[in-house]
């Protein structure tokens, strides 16, 4: 039996509790992107937040806070089979209770500390590579305020889902700030404003104007970027190694 | 900002001069909360990397170019024919800002060039980093270079603004920092750096390099390399009472410590020295890092390698790992090179080197070894150690589990047992095992397989070359 649901974390969870308690679950799959087969037997399980919270409850008393940290962080990869090597991660878990955290050669271990990895190095690696320019803050703007306020943008596209986890850092770095990090890739964004943030849903053709002294930084830091650079030392293998040309669309020095 | 033109050919000339400045690392300093804008995390961040794969973490620039030193090696020496410029504070702050705003920094690494007189350039330094603290609430992280000869009036003020210090010691003897930087003294360069340790010491905020050091407290009878310690600075310093710092302050003095820099092939030392000074550097001044920095010809000088020299790359890359050795594996310089091999074999990494040197501890059993015995493995790094250690108390560590355990088992298999079962090939005889971990690595890189005849001239690529080149700069130096 194929476990699917909405999507979300409660949901996840719901179906760990469903098999534990109503009917094993051989899969468990989110159910925008599942191959429904005539052959093999599925069942929707509903989100319901009491059933997920007891769920969550149990692996923090019963495994540990690491592991609750662990799969949080594995759920927001982008991984085709998470879910399913997340449950037997729990099902070991709620076997060997803490212990689990030590039992790194065990392939139910191994295989979640691999993406957690994954996940855990994007994220770091996004602290760095996130790029705000100033915007106006309307498109019409009234004369009167036009230079008023700044807005800080930076679209970003990981490949993991991984805005709620660096939004912190940059809500305390820029507390004066207001500023939108948009997540292009799933048109989610976090807005911020005096150090507060919230995830919100924004379209990813969006598009905003810059300001005037925008484009002037920008060659300033493009000019920095080249001149930094030891010629004799030249090595683009070294470069890509350490930020992958994916990212590079979205990195103001190579425009 | 107003003079933008202005602004962005300062920068070029100014970041240019900069690139030869080392350490680009952002950790050591936890700052959380922002004054007005800006932290600082302890693990440091990366924002991006250069066309040569060096990370940006800093704006790191000089405040200005225009020196009267000539230092022999330095391409700002004053003889030298270049573009000269030099900051306001107001323009640099300025711009510190902006760039930290749109995340493309970390933060600041500020160093120049001899304008005037050491404390006039450590005055406008000052000046700068104050207006970046105090006008702007700039929290961030700032690492500000210690230009030998300052005063420690002003190495105090500008240890209070900054989270990191430096001063580079430049070259690994004194012989060589007479010949190329003779007007950089030995007493110059050191005095601030005891000055800065003696304040960290004061502050209680000492913490050393890696995690081998902290536990030494030899640090008093170390020779370095003839370039002898100065009388402590401390009645110099007392002269300016006690630090005004307070637990819990925003800036207190150089929360990161201190680090240093030294060049790597302008001058013919051995590898045995240069580990050994660093070493000493480590214990004596509790540095947290000592940074080394491939020589590249920038000027044609009878006291220096030739113009088209090809920097030691791969022999800088050998003594960092060796750094890393010395800093978190528990090894002694001496240990890793002795009179008779006063050279890393750049072939294999120093870990290796010493293992085949020292056969006879080998092999070790993975399910016995101490903690110590399991970070002299070749490949067998602090994280796999430590779990091999945790995942024992459980059940015993079988081959097949060290490889999820992020044990590096091309390395490690010629070195270990494991439950009494030796996993290498054939006989544990130093020659074999670098033969045989040499053909693996060419393999690798879709090379042949070695002929035993003429092994170098079957390699024709980058790697070699540069290895031949490193190797024939070696004996060049030697001679």
């Amino acid at each position: 039996m194929d476990y699917l649901y909405d999507g979300s974390f409660e949901g996840f969870l719901c179906c760990v509790y469903a098999h534990y308690y109503k009917e094993k679950a051989d899969g468990i799959y989110p159910e925008e992107d599942y191959q429904r087969s005539m052959l093999y037997p599925f069942y929707l399980v509903a989100t319901e937040s009491e059933k997920a919270e007891r769920v969550y409850e149990a692996i923090q008393n019963k495994i540990s806070n690491a592991s609750l940290r662990r799969v949080y962080r594995t759920f927001l990869s982008n991984d085709p089979q998470k879910e399913t090597k997340l449950l037997h991660y729990l099902i070991l878990g709620f076997r060997k209770g803490r212990m689990i955290d030590s039992l790194h050669s065990v392939s139910e271990v191994y295989n979640v500390q691999q993406i957690e990895k994954k996940v855990a190095n994007e994220q770091h690696r996004l602290l760095g590579l996130v790029r705000f320019s100033t915007i106006e803050e309307s498109k019409e703007g009234s004369n009167s305020e036009s230079k008023a306020h700044q807005i800080l943008y930076a679209p970003i596209e990981p490949d993991h889902n991984i805005l709620e986890l660096i939004a912190d850092h940059f809500a305390k770095r820029l507390p004066m700030e207001t500023f939108i990090l948009h997540d292009l890739r799933r048109e989610k964004a976090v807005f911020c404003q005096d150090g507060n943030w919230y995830l919100g849903d924004l379209n990813r053709n969006i598009r905003f104007t810059v300001t005037e002294d925008e484009l002037g930084y920008r060659s300033l830091w493009k000019r920095y970027f080249d001149s930094i650079a030891i010629l004799e030392r030249t090595n683009p293998a070294c470069q890509k190694r350490c930020m992958p040309v994916r990212y590079w669309k979205n990195l103001t020095e190579f425009h | 900002m107003p003079g933008m033109d202005v602004t962005l050919e300062k920068l070029k000339i100014l970041a240019d001069s900069a690139k030869y400045d080392v350490s680009c690392s952002s950790s050591g300093a936890d700052r959380t909360k922002a004054k007005k804008m800006g932290t600082a995390a302890v693990s440091g961040i990366c924002h991006s990397w250069s066309a040569d794969g060096r990370c940006i973490s800093l704006l790191k620039i000089l405040f200005s170019n225009r020196c009267v030193y000539d230092c022999e090696y330095c391409v700002n020496r004053r003889s030298a024919d270049v573009e000269r410029a030099s900051f306001e504070p107001e323009e640099l702050a300025q711009l510190t800002i902006e760039f930290y705003k749109r995340n493309y920094i970390e933060g600041l690494f500020l160093s120049s060039a001899v304008e005037n007189s050491p404390d006039y350039t450590a005055e406008r330094i000052l000046k700068a980093l104050s207006l970046l603290r105090e006008k702007y609430g700039f929290s961030g992280y700032i690492h500000a270079k210690i230009i030998p000869g300052v005063s420690p009036e002003l190495v105090r003020e500008i240890g209070l603004q900054a989270d990191r210090l430096s001063v580079n010691i430049e070259l690994p003897t004194k012989e060589s920092l007479a010949i190329l930087a003779p007007q950089k003294k030995a007493a110059g360069i050191l005095n601030p750096m005891r000055q800065i340790t003696n304040t960290l010491e004061e502050q209680k905020s000492l913490k050393g390099a890696g995690n081998r050091f902290s536990k030494l407290k030899q640090r008093e009878d170390l020779l370095l390399n003839g370039l002898e310690l100065p009388v402590s600075t401390r009645e110099q310093e007392a002269k300016y009472g006690i630090l005004p710092y307070k637990k819990g302050d925003l800036y207190n003095f150089a929360p990161a410590g201190q680090t240093t820099q030294m060049i790597i092939g302008a001058t013919p030392e051995s590898d045995r020295q240069i580990i050994k000074m660093s070493e000493s550097l480590y214990k004596k001044f509790q540095m947290k890092r000592v940074y080394f920095s491939a020589y590249i010809p920038v000027v044609s000088s009878s006291k220096l390698p030739a113009l088209l020299t090809p920097p030691p790359l791969l022999r800088e890359h050998r003594l960092y790992q060796a750094d890393w050795l010395l800093r978190f594996y528990g090894f002694s310089a001496e240990e890793l090179l002795d009179e008779e091999n006063p050279f890393f074999d750049l072939e294999l990494d120093p870990k290796v080197t010493w293992a085949l040197r020292h056969i006879e501890q080998f092999p070790i059993e993975i399910n016995k070894a101490s903690m110590e015995e399991l970070l002299r493995i070749p490949g067998v790094g602090n994280i796999s150690a430590m779990r091999i250690v945790r995942q024992r108390r459980l059940s015993a560590v079988k081959f097949d589990d060290l490889k999820k355990i992020g044990v590096v088992i091309k390395r490690a298999k010629f070195f270990i047992t494991c439950c009494g079962r030796y996993y290498g090939e054939g006989e544990i005889a130093p020659e074999k095992i670098r033969g045989q971990m040499l053909s693996a690595e060419r393999i690798k890189y879709g090379l042949l397989p070695p002929n035993k005849e003429e092994q170098l001239s079957l390699f024709g690529t980058e790697r070699t070359h540069l290895l031949a080149a490193a190797k024939e700069e070696q004996r060049g130096l030697l001679v």
